[in-house]
């Protein structure tokens, strides 16, 4: 692949967004087109822009991109069985005419401005099953900002989705994504990513948005020196049902993972399904799931499993879930706070990302968003 | 402004403390001095109105007003703050966040500074400060809250020289610093050590033992009793 010469189809603008699906993007950390490297937005059943800024970002839909490179043909279900479940067989057999992105971030490329993709989903009771595929080749450096969205009248629909991911040698990649899709909706989103030797991910996960059932797998498999940390901040209020189950594969000697995982449920349900496996010598994993729960109703689940299949390979967690803790509450009380105000707080501070892990040009923008998302604002 | 009388408090069903009679005048400084277990932090929380401790007999005015009956939250409102010995951490909440819910911004930048804590504004509270910083942050939170009676538990243990004469500053400076209406506040700062008498104008000390107060008087002359002759009661007494 590294050998393919870099076709000059950097720039396809197949549509327009409108100023109302511009507003509803921003908040899911959307911003103006010429401001980013590239940008990916698929509306319903159509992309409705691919458009690349720079000459180390392609950008295209996926059914093009199929048929321009032949290679694409070998990423897609490369990751995954098309027949893993029943959610990967409906979007598999939707693949006569394949929705969904292509990006490939050029070998050697060092992205300045974050490259941004989004799925809108417009129709009330619509469904929508997309396929994207991301290649991030030898040594490329890459900002990515991701997300969906509906308008506020859509409250039922379904949208399955499947992301297929490689990092090649020594390609970086910093990630956001925040998702708000509607209340009575259902969605399972499946990811898959593999980090081939000396590559680097860096991913952040703002999932508070109310939705009946989200199901959120991702499996991630660590070439030799390959390093991924991830975090999540997940929020479930009443008639929110969230299902994570992550599993991480340190498949070479010298990998490394750290998954963190925030889960606050406000009478929703939370289960966190992580699966951390050492596959060979010198690996380091961590996963680290706290759970608070702020009322009697609703339930957080956090499994933790570790694997430990090689000499050598440390392997560890940290679990916890539990109520807000009456000593924090007293102590901010007795400085004059009532005790919403004081319950507010310690949500807000058990949510607060770190930033270390956001990139560094979209830290104030993601901070806006979750506090919007924090004040109830999503 | 602080008046107790014949206070009785127990935990769990065991008394911690017996007929504590103290009262404060506004303006005033009061140290309270015992052994370890003596019952001193048990009588800031039950002054406070922080559990488990229970009032069981006795009472605590505050500006005349009974706090017996009063949460925790009225008894802050009343105007009681108290700067906590372990205070717990909070991860994610900064101190500029808790600063913006109490409505002080303004106060954090002039007090942080002052209190030599400016670098921590953005960072998360009580987490990962060493002990003369959580010492130092307490007293800065007291300033955020204006309260106007002022409780300090064991508010030099932990520090080193150096910060023992800045806490010692600082408790003195907001003790005879009017509150935000222009009214005095008074304090009260207990102590195992009584190192921090040589860093603030006490007015009055009391030795509390076995819970319960044994002695009250002169600060300097009950310090260099105890320095001599433990937390027994002067024969000049």
């Amino acid at each position: 692949m590294d050998d393919l010469t870099p076709q000059p189809k950097d720039t396809q603008l197949l549509g327009d967004l409108t100023n109302a699906e511009r507003d509803m993007l921003h908040d899911v950390g959307f911003e103006d087109e010429a401001t980013r490297a590239g940008t990916s937005i698929l509306a319903d059943h159509e992309m409705r822009v691919a458009l690349s800024n720079d000459p180390g970002v392609e950008i295209l839909p996926l059914n093009v991109a199929l048929k321009t490179y032949d290679f694409v043909q070998s990423l897609m279900f490369g990751l995954v069985d098309p027949e893993e479940n029943e959610h990967i067989r409906l979007v598999a057999e939707h693949m006569h005419d394949p929705l969904g992105h292509f990006i490939w971030v050029k070998p050697g490329a060092k992205v300045k401005l974050p490259v941004q993709s989004f799925s809108l989903l417009e129709t009330p009771q619509g469904r929508q099953f997309t396929h994207d595929i991301t290649l991030i080749d030898e040594g490329a450096e890459v900002e990515m900002v991701s997300g969906s969205a509906v308008p506020g009248n859509v409250q039922k629909g379904r949208h399955i989705s499947i992301g297929e991911s490689y990092m090649r040698k020594g390609a970086r990649c910093t990630s956001v994504t925040v998702e708000h899709w509607g209340p009575e909706m259902e969605v399972y989103s499946y990811g898959y990513s593999q980090l081939d030797e000396g590559a680097s991910s860096t991913s952040t996960a703002i999932m508070m948005s109310p939705i009946r059932h989200h199901t959120s797998r991702s499996v991630s498999t660590l070439a030799a020196g390959a390093k991924s940390a991830s975090q999540a901040i997940v929020f479930a209020p009443e008639g929110t049902e969230r299902v994570l189950a992550t599993e991480t594969r340190l498949a070479a000697a010298g990998a490394t993972s750290q998954d963190i995982a925030r889960m606050v449920s406000a009478g929703g349900t939370i289960v966190n399904d992580a699966v951390l496996i050492g596959d060979a010598v010198r690996t380091n994993g961590f996963l680290g799931c706290d759970g608070l729960k702020l009322r009697d109703a609703g339930e957080i689940r956090a499994v933790p499993q570790l694997r430990a299949r090689a000499e050598g390979t440390q392997l560890s967690h940290e679990a916890s879930v539990g109520m807000i803790d009456g000593e924090k509450l007293n102590y901010l009380m007795a400085s004059g706070m009532d005790e919403d105000a004081a319950r507010d707080l310690i949500v807000q501070g058990f949510l607060e990302l770190d930033k270390g892990h956001v990139p560094a040009d979209l830290t104030a923008r993601i901070e806006e968003i979750v506090a919007k998302a924090k004040s109830g604002g999503m | 402004m602080l008046e107790i009388s014949e206070l009785c408090v127990d935990v769990a069903g065991k008394p911690v403390l017996s007929d504590i009679s103290l009262t404060l005048q506004p303006g005033e400084l009061h140290v309270l001095l015992g052994p370890n277990g003596s019952g001193k932090s048990s009588l800031l929380a039950a002054i406070m109105g922080l559990p488990p401790y229970r009032v069981t007999g006795g009472s605590i005015r505050v500006d005349g007003v009974p706090v017996n009956d009063l949460s925790l939250r009225e008894r802050a409102a009343l105007g009681i703050g108290m700067a906590f010995q372990r205070p717990p951490s909070l991860d994610g909440v900064t101190v500029s966040a808790f600063a913006g819910a109490m409505g002080a911004g303004a106060t954090l930048a002039r007090e942080a500074a002052a209190l030599d804590l400016s670098a921590f504004v953005a960072r998360d509270m009580n987490v990962g400060f060493s002990g003369g910083e959580i010492k130092r942050w307490e007293i800065l939170k007291l300033f955020l809250q204006d309260p106007r009676l002022m409780l300090f538990d064991e508010p030099e243990s932990g520090v080193d020289l150096e910060h023992v004469i800045a806490i010692g500053q600082a408790i003195g400076r907001i003790t005879r610093t009017p509150d935000g209406q222009g009214r005095p506040r008074a304090g009260l700062v207990i102590t195992h050590t009584g190192l921090i008498l040589n860093h603030v104008e006490a007015d009055r000390a009391h030795i509390l033992k076995g819970g319960r107060i044994i002695h009250s008087g002169d600060p300097r002359a009950i310090f260099a009793h105890i320095q001599t002759h433990g937390y027994t009661v002067p024969e000049t007494a």
